[in-house]
């Protein structure tokens, strides 16, 4: 590709003023030009970092041994993935096209670049030359289509479908020649790279890829499967050509096989093994980490290292159920809440005050606002007002598997006992919670990691054309104020502006809105001191190609 | 569990029937010596009556309600303030394990404000010693196609294991001190019949059933007045027994999340919220109310074995 083939986006020099008028922070360029397709290492010298991607010295070990607690489950076909510990073991086999690193920056991957139409409608991506897959053949633009095409068939039944089927179809997907794909949107979309790494989006070889990847394990990654056994474990060995280079110079990766193995779900074996050193990592992507990171956050040989995240358990009431169909009552039980209590408690502290409102301080485009107070003489002047002078009786249906949900409900029904609430509490497992999860009155339903605040107000408070609440809309909350500044906020580049939009949507979900959450959490990666290299993701994804072991 | 369920039917085999032996009224002094002839019984007599009294006692002997956090003090061993410590959310454990033998052993809680005397695990086995006395008493009576029928479709509830049974009506019916109730009930059923029934069985070939028979007496009265009180010793060695396990379900539905709804004091779901805290070094949470269980469910058996043992002697 010639250097004038790649065209800055506008917008990127919109934000380059904005920083240096001190709108924007230098971290957030980086973040938000690398999605304009300009890449991090340029953002960065445009922002006036050092850029250090490879640059920490050459003292790296070749050879060794990962061994991973991690649960092996049954798969086939990868963008049917519904956990993500799957994906954290076929995703050092086959590699996805960017890469959303722990900062939430997204840098090209099997991509060469990106770049976007002004009007955010047509992306180009530009595929990185001589990727090789494991069986020798070349990565071109036909399997970036095939791909792509099996995200988008209804019969796969892949969660992609879901993310990006509404602003893309088959037919918008042009293969312009071996190294590049437009994508033709149907809508403004700027979250295309961070779509581009969910966790399903594993890039497939169009030539061998029938359905079931275990049996053609063939992709670009760093290592090859040599077995795969459901329940027990997971083997990969090194793969001699792969496309990365080292900080030695030779090719990645420096591991010489890594072992999943799967342990159950107890937590207690897990912790012993990796006290012991007969593990390195526990995985865990799709468990609870508390168990662990009490036990193990002063262990001398155990890394454990925090990461925040965007992820939060919403106190959700259904607006239009009695009597969560008056404001007044919503807001005296969201007063009800003793943020720091509930943190300090339900979680340990790890993590930072909610402000019932879905956007996380961590969110690019958050706007700073007020965290309400623990107030139940207000909350029951409330609850009088709504015409409930003799409190109120509710049901608050958790699940029982998670236990941060089960303290904080506990914490909940003790506090709002002042002001006239009598919540009781219906544990269920969480199967049976995630079977009625947005039908219950009034819930605490566990919301995942997500890198743009725009992508959980689109999915969780927002009407389909016809009016109806969303799919995931678990509350039936539609404010029309609300839909028609997320509207604008989802074609709005501009972070500073953006930014200004966010400010009046917290306000108004803060105000009026049907949720109310407390913290959002912290995960953690926990690893052997002897491991290196390992980053803490927010969504525990593991990067394994340039892991290595110290002894 | 396996092991429990042989020991069932051991009281029908080993005691002949006996119509004075633990009999109420002028054979009360009598049990009372039979009683305290064995140390065994005794043992099991003061577990028992130690969870009896503190339940009964629970408001008086407590500092704190079982539901009181005290939130900057979680996961604390035992201290002045906290005899047994406090759990995850800072609250008082010697509470909530006297509160939570209450649950068992005293009240029935049907709803938040509500409650009636007699423990779940009490009212439980009491359901399925009702239930379970009658289809003994007319299937051993009555016998031919009756017996069949009833026997079979009870041996076909034997067959599910009784973990399994119990989830299973919990999971449809939802986690609550009544459906508790419904479940240990429902499992207990096949077997308190069968027990009856080989009782039923043999006393119904006795010259007093005879007799009755023909005076002319309907077959209600034999079954209620001369035979089931003539059975009674070993029905009540099997129900003591059956309290024993009614405890451990609830414990089993508690720490599997079917039990009483938190913050409800169970003992079950305590001990499986405090295992969290076991590796990080909090055991308290956990050990008290494990050992709460097996001390009563341990009394409860001393208590019904010395109690056989000393019958059976005197045959």
């Amino acid at each position: 590709m010639k250097k004038d083939d790649f065209k800055v986006h506008p917008a990127v020099l919109d934000l380059k003023s904005d920083m240096e008028k001190g709108k924007v922070t230098r971290r957030e360029f980086i973040r938000y030009s690398s999605l304009l397709g300009l890449s991090a290492a340029a953002a960065a010298s445009m922002a006036g970092f050092p850029w250090s991607g490879a640059a920490w010295s050459a003292s790296v070990k070749r050879g060794g041994k990962l061994k991973i607690a991690a649960p092996v489950h049954k798969v086939t076909h990868p963008a049917q993935f519904s956990w993500i510990a799957p994906s954290n073991q076929l995703r050092q086999i086959a590699e996805y096209l960017t890469y959303t690193d722990g900062d939430n920056v997204t840098h090209p991957y099997l991509l060469e670049n990106w770049t976007a139409s002004d009007d955010l409608k047509t992306w180009t991506l530009n595929l990185r030359k001589g990727v090789k897959f494991n069986n020798g053949d070349s990565f071109t633009a036909d399997d970036v289509v095939f791909t792509m095409n099996q995200w988008l068939d209804e019969s796969v039944g892949s969660s992609m479908l879901g993310m990006i089927g509404d602003y893309i179809d088959q037919t918008g997907i042009e293969k312009v020649s071996d190294h590049q794909v437009k994508l033709h949107l149907k809508r403004a979309e700027i979250g295309i790279p961070e779509h581009l790494f969910h966790y399903p989006a594993l890039v497939l070889n169009h030539r061998t890829f029938e359905g079931d990847f275990i049996k053609a394990p063939h992709g670009t990654g760093p290592y090859l499967l040599e077995s795969y056994r459901e329940g027990e474990q997971c083997v990969i060995k090194r793969r001699k050509d792969y496309w990365k280079t080292g900080a030695d110079g030779k090719n990645l990766p420096y591991l010489d096989e890594t072992v999943f193995i799967d342990m159950g779900t107890e937590m207690a074996p897990m912790i012993a093994a990796i006290q012991s050193g007969d593990i390195d990592i526990i995985d865990f992507s799709d468990i609870s980490a508390t168990e662990a990171y009490q036990a193990l956050k002063d262990d001398k040989n155990v890394n454990v290292s925090p990461s925040t995240t965007n992820q939060t358990r919403v106190l959700r009431m259904r607006v239009d159920l009695k009597p969560w169909t008056d404001n007044r009552v919503r807001t005296a039980l969201k007063l009800c809440q003793h943020r720091e209590k509930i943190l300090a408690l339900a979680y340990f502290g790890q993590g930072v005050q909610g402000q019932d409102v879905h956007v996380s301080p961590k969110h690019p485009e958050y706007c700073p606002i007020d965290t309400p107070k623990y107030n139940p003489e207000k909350a029951k002047q409330l609850l009088k007002e709504a015409g409930y002078p003799n409190g109120v009786n509710v049901d608050l249906a958790v699940g029982s598997g998670w236990k941060e949900i089960v303290r904080y409900a506990e914490i909940l029904k003790e506090d709002a006992a002042p002001a006239g609430f009598k919540i009781n509490i219906k544990t269920m497992p969480n199967s049976q919670y995630w079977e009625k999860w947005t039908e219950v009155a009034l819930g605490i339903t566990t919301w995942a990691h997500r890198p743009i605040g725009t992508m959980v107000l689109n999915l969780g408070y927002t009407a389909d054309e016809d009016g109806k609440p969303a799919a995931w809309n678990e509350t039936r909350w539609v404010d029309k104020e609300f839909s028609e500044l997320l509207s604008r906020a989802n074609g709005t580049l501009d972070i500073d502006k953006r930014r200004k939009i966010f400010c009046k949507l917290e306000k108004i979900q803060q105000d009026r809105g049907s949720i109310g959450n407390a913290f959002w959490i912290n995960v953690w990666t926990i690893t052997r001191k002897r491991v290196q290299g390992v980053k803490a993701h927010p969504s525990l994804y593991l990067k394994l190609d340039d892991a290595w072991v110290n002894a | 569990m396996e092991q429990a369920r042989n020991t069932e039917t051991d009281p029908a085999k080993e005691t002949p029937v006996d119509e004075n032996i633990l009999g109420f009224g002028p054979g009360l002094k009598h049990a009372a010596g039979i009683l305290f002839s064995s140390k065994t019984a005794v043992a099991g007599l003061f577990l028992v009556l130690f969870w009896v009294l503190t339940a009964l006692l629970a408001p008086y002997i407590t500092q704190y309600t079982p539901t009181e956090q005290d939130w900057k003090s979680p996961n604390q061993g035992p201290s002045m303030e906290h005899p047994l410590g406090t759990d995850e959310l800072g609250r008082d454990l010697w509470s909530r394990l006297a509160y939570g033998a209450r649950i068992v052993l005293v009240v029935l809680p049907v709803t938040e404000n509500f409650w009636i005397p007699g423990g779940t695990a009490l009212w439980g086995v009491f359901a399925s010693l009702l239930i379970g006395a009658g289809l003994g008493l007319f299937s051993g009576y009555y016998g031919g196609w009756i017996d069949e029928i009833i026997m079979r479709l009870l041996d076909a509830m034997m067959s599910i294991p009784v973990i399994l049974l119990y989830l299973i009506i919990v999971a449809a019916i939802g986690a609550s001190a009544v459906n508790v109730v419904f479940a240990i009930a429902i499992v207990g059923t096949p077997g308190v019949a069968r027990l009856v029934r080989s009782l039923t069985l043999d006393i119904r070939t006795r010259d007093y059933v005879r007799a009755a028979e023909t005076r002319g007496e309907s077959p209600i009265y034999i079954m209620f007045v001369e035979i089931l009180p003539n059975a009674k010793g070993p029905i009540i060695i099997d129900a003591m027994l059956r309290v024993g396990y009614a405890i451990f379900a609830m414990g089993t539905l508690g720490f599997l999340g079917l039990g009483l709804p938190p913050p409800s004091p169970d003992w079950g779901s305590m001990v499986a919220k405090g295992r969290e805290f076991i590796m990080s070094g909090s055991p308290w949470a956990a050990l008290w109310p494990s050992l709460a269980i097996a001390s009563l469910v341990v009394g409860l058996n001393l208590l019904a074995d010395g109690l056989r043992e000393e019958l059976t002697r005197y045959q």
